[in-house]
């Protein structure tokens, strides 16, 4: 994996930050699969598997500047407000993510993504608040020269009844080939955007994430 | 810690495997003092439903004493001695405070893998598949419990563990199966199926008022517990040509005012979506479990309640014209234990309730895959098998 990063990595100046933008998420997810190892986490595994295989396989040049979005919703048992509060608390947003990306918050606006892709590799992107309105809003975009450009929003609404709020999360990703936004516009952002809308509710419901971390199992046991 | 693994399609093998630890606040640490079989373990040690990993350790239906307890928790305390339902409830989330516990939004680490086959995710089960959330089962020494003082029931002095074990899994599928039943005086309850879920269902429907109640199954020794033990009027299907006409005669033509579908399942763990996966065996299963539930859907009488406990996939043939044309009330879900667990122990300390009948047999831990064996093939009469760690 390693030696088949490094010889994609190393063609052709042009659409190195293009082919590394793909690689990166490929990869990212094929981590993400390989660590949570179930079914679906499988699927999850073998699309980022394929991302990359795609990637890997393309010759360099044929790239089209397609773009992949996500929109994810989810009813949280809170006021808007408190959704908002909790958002913008220092280190939500990082617990939120742990299971896709290391996040540090540099300031109240802007924070530092890193995702660590098979061998050994890891890659990084800064994103800055660009619109806030408070109780209802919060919009963020990836800094320029970024591998990844990428942009999302989360909007809060009341929901009827006793329900709390309807939580939108749209994600906005520019995958540097054709072929990649095809294959982002299918399960990986979905479930991502999903994971971390439900880790953020459960998170602020109940106190705590749903884990398997430490599961006991006989994987790695001995009879 | 020793454990009960899952290792692949009819391969449960005994393993050395980490012990659990405390990992949420809210989560406690239980030593395990008695764990039971359930027939819907059966249909991912058979292969019929996808997303085990080999080396899961399984068991749904136990108890325990608490061993440790994580800085959250508040009502539960190191020794208490506790039973604990199969589904795993946060008790904050709208499903949980509208008593829906087993639908929970907080406890499957894995909803987004169930989200795709059922529409929306349920919450997380014990010892199940990985859609069901993956986490570590009790057929172990210990066991972490998540949202503890959710799920942890105080064991009050007085009744010995197997007449506690099954108010876990068993006994609040059949309650909530009969109180599905909205049973009122007069009524008469038909219950498919006499494994440990539908007689906890039949002995319910009594407790919640029923004037009579009749019990369908094809092993005689099953339907001699349902008579003895909880006084059921019994009906041996193999060897009776026409259950529908033979209930419609002893209900004085009008039907079943109720009938509970329990048939060779245990009411939890199996999600309609997951047999779109495996065809073949979907259809073996649908067919042996769609007689049951087509007959009691003729069987109930006009505007009277089906309740149905068994666990369904993609079913054909389903004659959802008979229920609207009689104008039946459906009621189903996965148990919602949290919710009845109080009442149960009720019932218990009052002694209307002693489930202890259904451990037929007792197993070390370490008998374990000779146990299921047993269990599967249905020898010697067994109808649960106990496990002490
Ligand atoms: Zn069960
Ligand atoms: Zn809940």
């Amino acid at each position: 994996m390693a030696d088949a990063l490094k010889g994609a990595l190393g063609a052709g100046e042009a659409s190195r930050e293009q082919r590394r933008g793909t690689l990166i998420l490929g990869g990212a997810l094929l981590a993400l699969g390989l660590r949570r190892v179930s079914f679906g986490s499988a699927a999850l595994a073998l699309t980022g598997g394929a991302l990359l295989y795609r990637e890997l396989a393309r010759r360099p040049g044929q790239a089209g500047a397609k773009t992949s979005e996500v929109t994810r919703s989810v009813t949280i048992g809170r006021s808007a407000d408190e959704l908002y509060g909790f958002r913008r608390g220092a280190g939500h947003l990082p617990r939120v993510m742990e299971h896709f990306a290391v996040i540090t918050e540099t300031d109240q606006d802007r924070a530092h993504w890193t995702v660590h892709v098979p061998g050994g590799r890891s890659f990084s992107w800064d994103t800055q608040i660009v619109d806030d309105r408070p109780g209802e809003l919060l919009s963020w975009q990836s800094l320029p020269g970024t591998e990844l450009p990428n942009r999302g929003e989360v909007r809060f609404r009341p929901a009827p009844g006793d329900r709390g709020s309807e939580v939108t999360l749209h994600l906005h990703f520019q995958p540097p080939g054709a072929a990649a936004a095809k294959a982002l516009n299918g399960l990986v952002p979905r479930t991502l955007a999903g994971d971390a809308l439900r880790r953020f509710k459960s998170l602020v419901e109940t106190g705590e994430i749903p884990t398997l971390d430490r599961n006991p199992s006989g994987r790695a046991a001995t009879a | 810690m020793r454990a009960l693994c899952w290792e692949g399609v009819n391969d449960l093998r005994v393993q050395t495997v980490p012990d659990p630890e405390i990992v949420n606040p809210h989560d406690v640490i239980l030593r395990i003092t008695m764990s039971t079989t359930c027939g819907s373990d059966l249909h991912f040690i058979d292969g019929y439903v996808p997303s085990m990993v080999p080396g899961d350790v399984i068991g749904h239906e136990f108890m325990g004493i608490v061993e440790d307890v994580g800085p959250e928790v508040k009502k539960v305390k190191k020794g208490d001695r506790v039973v604990v339902p199969s589904f795993v409830a946060c008790g904050d989330c709208w499903y949980c405070q509208h008593d829906l516990y087993s639908l929970c939004d907080n406890t499957n680490p894995n909803a987004e893998l169930q989200a795709p086959l059922l529409g929306y995710p349920t919450g997380a089960c014990f010892g199940y598949t990985h859609a069901f959330g993956g986490y570590a089962g009790s057929h172990a020494q210990y066991m972490r419990v998540p949202h503890a003082d959710v799920g942890c029931f105080h064991v009050p002095d007085g009744l010995r563990d197997e007449q506690v074990l099954f108010l876990s899994d068993a006994a609040p599928t059949g309650y909530m199966g009969a109180d599905f039943c909205d049973i009122k005086p007069g009524d008469i309850v038909a219950v498919w199926g006499c494994g440990g879920v539908g007689l906890m269902a039949q002995q319910s429907a009594f407790l919640l008022g029923a004037e009579r109640v009749i019990a369908i199954d094809r092993f005689p020794e099953r339907l001699k517990m349902a008579r003895e033990h909880i006084g059921s009027e019994t009906i041996n299907y193999a060897e009776t040509p026409d259950v529908l006409a033979i209930l419609q005669e002893m209900t004085g033509g009008r039907g079943p005012d109720a009938c509970i579908d329990a048939v060779g399942m245990e009411a939890h763990g199996t999600g309609p979506g997951y047999l779109y996966d495996k065809a073949l065996q979907t259809l073996r299963l649908v067919t042996d479990r769609g007689q049951a539930l087509r007959q009691a859907i003729m069987a109930v009488r006009k505007g009277g309640t089906l309740s149905i406990l068994g666990v369904y996939g993609v079913m054909d043939k389903f004659p959802v014209g008979v229920i609207m044309n009689k104008g039946l009330t459906v009621r189903t879900a996965q148990q919602h234990g949290q919710h009845y667990l109080p009442r149960l122990l009720e019932h218990a300390v009052k002694g209307e309730l002693d489930p202890s009948y259904l451990a037929t047999h007792r197993f070390s831990l370490e008998d374990g895959p000779r146990a299921y064996d047993m269990f599967k093939n249905k020898e010697d009469g067994i109808v649960r098998a106990v496990f002490t760690p």
